[in-house]
């Protein structure tokens, strides 16, 4: 008995030391300042935060963003303008898939067939049966809704490598479905859906949906900033960061799981039915496993839960292919270079974390 | 009166019997300790308790009502709130993110609530920011509440873990063996605190435990196992008197022969 209580004291002790080691480091937030140009950079990244902090800089910030955005149409190229739309059809995406993949840290390898279901939903109701496109929205939301239960049941059941197979499997299973149908207009798709109205005009040219999907992507901003910092949000965030400790503080996993990929899948599935409306034709190529791929790597790359990250990293997507159109299939190999490299160098995504 | 009733409580991993007919109580408003050697069963146990093993048989009921097959989120929601052995946080969430999933249990806002941001749901946000605040008050780490959580020292991280289990104002706390890891200052704290969950927030505290001296001085009842079943129960004063605990915690000079594990 003596023998072991020796033990004990001298446990204590060495442990006594450390803990007075870790007391100093919890006055001081351990903050390492970086030299060079990754230490300009973390004091930027630093001000910007403080700067957004305020009110008045969050006024300042955004305003100039916006006017920098809303005014391109006067400047820009239809080029351009298309480059542009497409970023934001990708940040559109890159903000759904975020739900599950960032939020709720599930990996979905199948997120084109989210889309895919709001784009044949919306073509089909205005080709086939002459509905007012903005009719079809609440349709189009019901269906995600439905098709996320039958996807989710199994999904919420699995974890990681198991989870990526089956949402890999449904993103598959959606496409040759669509490519099968006759009301889907199989491997030819459905083409000519007639363009929708707003306010009495006709989008037809490309700069009244690029305002239109200035809108969306604020709108799906706010809703998924909105859903972040909730009950909800918060719920998904602790299932991924540990689902054991979120269960036993009375989040129930299978049931929040679900619906983070019923948000996700209604976001995906809104701007796939936009998606059909400005391309004004859809075949099932426009939903292959590549494009899942791509916005899954647009959410990691841009940095997983964090919304202005997940936006850059989708932007990035859309961009750096065009940027680099001159060099052909290369931009590919360079691309492929820059994923990598931007993965060992900062695996928790090119958004930087605040340091804390 | 008893807030926890188990009753035969047993645990079987295929041919292992990790728990056999373990029957105690937990008395309202006590501060009970389940303890035992190493590999007894007491995690085994803690885990049937808490709805993330299922028991083979036996009968545990809380006010009455059985929580067998009931999942462990569930069991929450009835007000018996759990910590981990091994401290496990949100990791790259802030600590007061960390505590407001205490108040998980006790909101109930949902997707819409999150979209439209209604009076309801903006009220049941001050609210869970209130009381986890408090939490972080009675706990004395306020001054945290913006700290990533993987960025404190261990001894931070289980009060993070503690100001958890509070903000959910929890019937019953479970603690998973509380005091592992912590220095001696921090185990009189911590003896400090279960006190203060007891006499100052009314919650009753049952806890697993290694450190003999610290369930000595905080526990009021012990329990005691040994290969899964009870050995004695009883106060510290007479635990620290009952052979059989001795024996157990010790071993027997003529026990050579004993089970071999």
């Amino acid at each position: 008995m003596e023998h072991n209580e020796n033990i004990k004291l001298q446990n204590i002790e060495v442990t006594a030391n450390t803990a007075a080691a870790e007391e100093a480091a919890v006055e001081e937030p351990t903050v390492i300042q970086r030299k060079g140009i990754a230490g300009a950079w973390d004091n930027f990244v630093e001000g910007m935060y403080r700067l957004v902090e305020t009110t008045k800089g969050k006024i300042l910030v955004f305003g100039i963003l916006l006017i920098a955005v809303g005014t391109m149409p006067l400047w820009a190229s239809s080029y351009v303008l298309q480059v542009a739309w497409n970023a934001m059809f990708y940040m559109l995406l890159a903000i759904g898939c975020n739900i599950i993949v960032g939020y709720c840290g599930m990996c979905d390898l199948g997120y084109a067939a989210k889309f895919a279901v709001g784009a044949y939903t919306s073509a089909i109701l205005v080709k086939t049966f002459g509905w007012n496109f903005w009719l079809t929205l609440p349709v189009v939301i019901i269906f995600a809704i439905i098709a996320a239960c039958i996807m989710g049941g199994p999904v919420v059941r699995l974890r990681s490598d198991y989870l990526a197979i089956v949402t890999l499997g449904f993103g598959e299973i959606v496409r040759i479905v669509a490519r099968n149908l006759e009301i889907t207009g199989s491997a030819s798709g459905i083409s000519g859906i007639p363009r929708p109205y707003l306010f009495g005009v006709q989008l037809t040219k490309i700069w009244m949906w690029f305002f239109v999907f200035i809108i969306l992507v604020i709108i799906f901003v706010i809703a998924s900033n909105r859903l972040k910092n909730s009950r909800f949000g918060r719920a998904l965030e602790y299932i991924r960061e540990d689902e054991d400790a979120a269960e036993a503080m009375g989040v129930d996993v299978a049931r929040y799981k679900l619906w983070a990929f019923i948000m996700g899948t209604v976001f995906g599935a809104l701007a796939g039915a936009f998606y059909a409306m400005q391309m004004a034709a859809i075949s099932p190529n426009s939903f292959q496993f590549l494009q899942s791929a791509n916005i899954l790597l647009a959410v990691v790359l841009g940095g997983m839960g964090k919304v202005p990250g997940v936006m850059a990293g989708a932007a990035f997507f859309a961009i750096f292919p065009e940027v680099f159109r001159d060099i052909g299939e290369y931009r590919m190999l360079i691309f492929g270079i820059a994923l990598v490299i931007v993965m060992i160098f900062r695996p928790q995504g090119l958004w930087p974390e605040r340091r804390r | 009166m008893a807030l926890m009733e188990v009753t035969d409580l047993t645990m079987r991993f295929g041919g292992i019997v990790a728990v056999d007919t373990l029957t105690f109580n937990i008395d309202k408003g006590s501060i009970t300790a389940l303890i035992g050697p190493n590999g007894a069963g007491k995690t085994s146990a803690f885990n049937c308790l808490t709805g993330f093993y299922k028991a083979t048989s036996g009968q545990i009921l809380f006010e009455g009502q059985s929580l067998l097959n009931m999942r462990p989120y569930k069991i929450t929601h009835k007000g018996i709130v759990r910590t981990f052995q091994n401290v496990r946080l949100f990791k790259n969430m802030t600590v007061m993110e960390n505590v407001m999933s205490g108040c998980h249990s006790i909101s109930k806002q949902f997707v819409g609530g999150a979209l439209l941001r209604h009076p309801a749901q903006r009220k049941e946000e001050a609210e869970i920011r209130r009381i986890s605040e408090e939490a972080l008050k009675f706990i004395d780490i306020l001054d945290l509440k913006d700290r990533v959580a993987k960025n404190l020292p261990y001894g931070y991280q289980r009060r993070v873990e503690w100001a958890r289990a509070i903000a959910s104002r929890p019937k019953l706390l479970l603690l998973d063996e509380p005091a592992a890891g912590l220095n001696r200052e921090e185990k009189n704290d911590l003896v400090r605190l279960i006190r203060r969950f007891r006499n100052e927030l009314g919650i009753t505290v049952f806890l697993i435990e290694h450190d003999m001296g610290l369930v000595m001085e905080v526990a009021e009842k012990i329990v005691v196992i040994n290969f899964g079943t009870k050995i004695a129960e009883g106060t510290p004063e007479e635990i620290q008197a009952n052979p059989l605990v001795i024996e157990a915690y010790l071993g027997k000079d003529d026990d050579e022969g004993g089970p071999v594990q």
